[in-house]
């Protein structure tokens, strides 16, 4: 069953149309005892995959591939990392990306895919000047 | 969010995550989460709301003010 209605579908295949690169949305989930919202996120991932053939999903057990979880530094799900040629692009998700966070994943496909960042030569450049050790993002949002 | 997730893919010292502040309260409650978007970088920076471009590159990398011209007097 579609979560999106066929205009939406279409809205997000002309999006994803600009990509290059194999995706890979690797989704962090477990079998027994999942969070309510991992049903949701798979749902999503599977839906976007259904849209463009460069992007995949795969699965990974947070229970049983601990030996994964701990090199993406999972420790919630459900949780997403956007691979791009089987590499991390080290965007991550933790939770349903549902509501307007739709958006943010397809934006975030798309910029794997395209091998670009997108960012202005400034931004390029500040952070190539300054960011020299690890830095971990987090951006807290909300549905709705 | 995307700003983030962009400069995650600019640079391999950067990682960008997305947090649903209500799925995950452990989180929220550990940073001070009440509003949206808020984002916390290496757990000491804050920024609060959505920032244009310029500007959230600056306050991530902890340099808010660095080249900005003075105001005209």
């Amino acid at each position: 069953m579609s979560l999106l209605s066929e205009s939406d579908r279409q809205a997000v295949r002309t999006q994803l149309a600009g990509i290059s690169r194999p995706v890979t949305l690797l989704f962090f989930t477990q079998t027994f005892g999942e969070p309510e919202t991992a049903r949701l996120t798979k749902q999503i991932v599977d839906e976007v995959a259904s849209l463009n053939e460069k992007v995949t999903v795969e699965e990974v057990s947070f229970v049983l591939d601990k030996e994964r979880a701990a090199q993406y530094g999972i420790d919630h799900i459900p949780a997403i990392v956007v691979l791009r040629d089987g590499e991390d692009t080290r965007m991550r998700f933790l939770g349903a990306p549902a509501g307007y966070e739709f958006m943010s994943l397809i934006e975030a496909v798309t910029v794997a895919g395209a091998a670009d960042s997108g960012l202005s030569d400034a931004s390029r450049a500040l952070i190539r000047e300054h960011v020299t050790e690890p830095t971990n993002i987090q951006v807290f949002v909300t549905p709705t | 969010m995307s700003l983030a997730h962009r400069m995650a893919v600019e640079s391999p010292h950067i990682q960008a995550t997305c947090v649903e502040a209500t799925e995950f309260l452990d989180l929220s409650r550990r940073y001070h989460v009440s509003g949206v978007p808020k984002t916390i970088v290496n757990d000491t920076i804050e920024i609060m709301g959505a920032l244009p471009e310029d500007a959230f590159v600056r306050e991530v990398l902890g340099r808010p003010d660095s080249d900005i011209s003075p105001p005209p007097a």
